[in-house]
């Protein structure tokens, strides 16, 4: 809500159930492949697609927050785990650890979650930058409609109450109320007025906003939706193709191709695997070609 | 067919004995234009809720009588019908938005009739192009005006086609600008569609020119119908009764005229003739203008070269100097975004300046909290609601008082008194009527004998009634030595009550001065009885000086001029 700001290109004009598609299918093949190279493939398209979005800046902020735990996964990961057998430092008791050894394959194995980790990361922030949460709470709409609607009021009258709250704290600091001074304990006092003032202007402002729904007819009867989003070719296009990719992962999961083996030792990793992997990670660029290629042919 | 017809209409709220609509017998034609005017409890707003059919189905309560919409019996009439017979707009846009999203919001009645897709986007795009919000559709609520909001709940409403609009003071929490524009949208639905509209109005200077009919209530009954007459020919303010009046007709009213005019140009017609028929040597007016106000005091605030913007923002304040001295009594005008308010949030110390210097009493504002900055300076906001928490009135204004660790009860006795709030001393302050909770808050915040009163937009909402109560209230607390600094758009209330004004423009003050020189000579920063007597007689900008200077001219020749017009 407070994130999505409307750029004009083909990844913010799809429509938002080809949106929250392709971001569910790169989200479950994320899940299903632990085979590094189909991560790295995942991975690469997301940002291919965030770059054509133009949030490469928002993206980076992302990720640097999430090395952080990348460095966790790491580092937690080569200090307990005993699994692998190519030992590239051996060094001095630790306590409650022991010995303190690290293999490569423990390396490879914290670095290969990581990579999951990462394009869980990535694809959460296409969707938070992309999808316009408004539409994607509408589709919600058609399922269950006094939740959603319930929802949609909470969202809209959430940034009046903050508004509401700055506004009456400074009225009561006006009036002579430390609030910036004191324990805990009475500044907690001294925002209660605060409080029952928002709850009471909250109260008289949801009692005009029933009637102004039922004056508007609201309940009258059963309800129709109004679809402000169109469907485009590109829009059926990248839903097959989405599905295309997650038979395929799905597939290959079932085969055993996208996983792989840390422990004991690295599992080699063929040419098939690198075709395999970067045939899916193409099917999803789709969006980033098609956004390419529209502004190098504009119709 | 008449659009409304209301026959031996009675309706009590739930648990009252005392009926809101006391036997209402009324009929509006279809497309007219009726403006419905009267005090808070007068049943204004009773009357559009049983119209819209509200009462007593949101309500509940009691009814008798009959409503007709296009002689349809309200009774048998099921919601989606009544709602697609008549609309209804409320006087707060932010709360009676639903939707996050212009579009949605517009669509929210439709869908709730459940219309087909094609037709709700023909409604959308009609509704868009002619309230013009297209360019609006596909952005937030939250980022629109409070003029743009009232527009798309106008839309809202107008999209399910109905021939009969309601509105409850639309224009009252707007500013002037965004006020006309709703105003001249709402006359072209009228003459161009045809659409039968009642309007609640406080404001009759800003919409008596479109009504053709116009209601005066009074507990729960028709006091006045009044019809205003003919639209193509010249036309004349109602006798209404002198609280209703705006102050142009109000004027002439108190002078004794009979026939009152509505536009400036009117006024100045007749003006113009007293003036020829009066002789020379008796023109008055032609004087120093008066000087007004208590004896200027101590320095109370000295701003000194203070800049000032908002993180990531365009700078708001530019290079501001300002003085206010005991017994000043100065209003700031200027368009919106021109830096009023946060000047005002830099004198209260809610603000501290990024450059310059905002100096209290001789201290730096930056060295001052704002707890300590509030004894000496007392802050008043738009919304009276946002004071009002304690169980009483009276507790309300202790609460203050124990905050500045002062335990001055028979203090606190007195303002009640002096704002004639005694009768409500036990009585919850969120029961009151819109002008009682201002008078609360105010007497919250002026209890702790503060040396300055600063008031954002005191007027918004009240009617003229309340405005003269208000501003002589202010006179008399200024008058006691209080100085008093308020943002306003209210040019007239300015003129009549302040002593000095300033003009803000663009983050600077760009004039300041005693009221008679910055708002005589102006066009737009200037109040109707300014535009009035504008080179005719100087120095007339209050009521009171107005009607001198007009029982002057009239005076020897009133019956002459009576005939005459």
């Amino acid at each position: 809500m407070l994130t999505y700001q409307f750029k004009d290109n083909l990844i913010y004009k799809l429509h938002p159930l080809t949106s929250i598609i392709f971001v569910g299918v790169v989200f479950v093949l994320a899940l299903i492949f632990s085979h590094p190279a189909y991560l790295l493939g995942l991975l690469i398209s997301v940002w291919v697609v965030l770059g054509a979005a133009g949030n490469l800046k928002e993206g980076q902020s992302y990720i640097k927050f999430s090395l952080i735990m990348v460095l966790m996964i790491v580092l937690i990961n080569v200090l307990f785990a005993r699994a692998g057998t190519t030992i590239i430092y051996r060094g001095v008791d630790i306590p409650l650890i022991g010995a303190l050894e690290i293999s490569l394959e423990a390396i490879a194995y914290g670095l290969g979650m990581s990579l999951r980790l990462l394009v869980i990361i990535s694809v959460f922030c296409l969707y938070t930058y992309t999808v316009n949460p408004d539409k994607a709470l509408h589709l919600g709409g058609r399922l269950g409609g006094k939740s959603v609607l319930a929802i949609t009021l909470s969202l809209r009258l959430f940034p009046l109450m903050i508004k509401d709250f700055q506004r009456i704290s400074e009225i009561q600091r006006c009036r002579g109320v430390k609030l910036s001074t004191g324990s805990l304990w009475q500044r907690a006092k001294k925002t209660l007025p605060i409080i029952s003032i928002i709850l009471l202007s909250s109260l008289e402002r949801s009692l005009q906003l029933a009637e102004s729904m039922q004056a508007r007819g609201y309940g009258s009867g059963p309800r129709s939706t109004y679809d402000r989003d169109l469907w485009r070719p590109r829009d059926y296009l990248i839903i097959a193709l989405s599905i295309m990719a997650l038979f395929l992962g799905i597939c290959s999961a079932i085969k055993g191709w996208s996983a792989y083996r840390y422990y004991p030792i690295l599992e080699e990793i063929s040419g098939l695997d690198w075709i395999l992997a970067s045939f899916i990670a193409m099917i999803l660029l789709l969006p980033a070609i098609l956004n390419w290629g529209g502004k190098k042919w504009p119709l | 067919m008449a659009a409304i017809k209301i026959q031996d209409l009675s309706y009590y709220y739930p648990e009252t004995i005392k009926p809101a609509l006391n036997r209402i017998n009324l009929e509006i034609p279809e497309g007219q234009l009726l403006i419905v005017i009267g005090d808070s409890g007068s049943g204004k707003s009773t009357l559009l809720r049983v119209v819209s059919g509200l009462a007593p189905t949101f309500y509940n309560g009691n009814l008798h009588g009959k409503v007709f919409l296009h002689g349809e019996d309200t009774v048998k009439m099921s919601r989606q019908e009544m709602v697609q017979k008549v609309g209804i707009v409320f006087q707060n846009p932010e709360s009676q938005l639903v939707m996050n999203n212009v579009e949605q919001e517009i669509v929210f009645g439709l869908e709730n009739l459940g219309l087909p897709g094609n037709l709700m986007k023909r409604r959308v795009m009609e509704m868009s192009s002619s309230l013009g919000l297209s360019g609006d559709l596909v952005k937030g609520v939250a980022e629109l005006s409070g003029g743009q909001k009232q527009k798309v709940a106008l839309a809202g409403v107008l999209a399910m086609q109905p021939g009969i609009i309601l509105l409850d003071e639309p224009t009252s929490q707007l500013d002037p600008v965004a006020a006309e524009e709703l105003l001249n949208i709402i006359r072209r639905l009228n003459e161009d569609n045809g659409i039968t509209v009642v309007m609640i109005e406080q404001r009759l200077e800003r919409c008596c020119h479109l009504a053709d009919r116009i209601l005066i209530m009074e507990n729960g009954v028709i006091a006045a119908d009044i019809n205003t007459g003919s639209r193509g020919g010249r036309m004349w303010m109602p006798r209404a009764p002198l609280a209703y009046l705006p102050p142009l007709p109000n004027l002439f009213a108190r002078a004794g005229f009979q026939e009152l005019p509505i536009t400036v140009k009117q006024g100045r017609q007749m003006l113009n003739s007293l003036m020829a028929a009066s002789d020379s040597a008796s023109k008055p007016g032609q004087d120093t203008p008066p000087v007004i106000g208590p004896v200027k005091g101590q320095e109370l605030i000295d701003i000194q070269n203070l800049w000032f913007s908002y993180p990531d923002k365009e700078e708001v304040i530019k290079n501001l100097n300002l003085i206010i001295r005991e017994g000043d009594f100065i209003a700031l005008l200027g368009e919106n975004g021109a830096g009023k308010t946060t000047l005002l949030k830099h004198i209260n110390g809610l603000l501290k300046p990024c450059r310059g210097q905002v100096k209290l009493a001789g201290q730096d504002s930056k060295d001052l909290a704002i707890e300590e900055i509030a004894a000496s300076v007392a802050y008043l906001s738009q919304d009276p609601n946002d004071y009002l928490f304690m169980p009483s009135v009276k507790d309300e204004i202790l609460f203050t008082l124990k905050n500045f660790n002062l335990d001055d009860e028979t203090y606190a006795e007195e303002i009640m008194k002096r704002f004639k709030l005694e009768a409500y001393r036990h009585g919850n302050p969120r029961d009151l009527s819109t002008g009682e909770r201002q008078r609360v808050a105010l007497a919250a915040v002026l209890v702790s004998k503060p040396r300055l009163l600063i008031l954002d937009e005191p007027t918004r909402g009240l009617d003229y009634g309340l405005k003269k109560e208000l501003g002589e209230l202010l006179q008399e607390i200024n008058g006691q030595g209080t100085a008093v600094v308020m943002v306003t758009h209210d040019v007239d209330f300015a003129a009549e009550y302040a002593q000095d004004i300033c003009l803000m423009f663009q983050g600077q003050i760009i004039e300041r001065g005693s009221k008679y020189e910055v708002l005589q000579h102006s066009t737009y920063y200037t109040p109707q009885l300014g535009k009035l007597f504008n080179n005719i007689v100087d120095n007339v900008i209050t009521m009171d000086r107005g009607v001198r200077v007009l029982l002057e001219l009239a005076g020897p020749i009133k019956s002459e001029l009576a005939s005459v017009l």
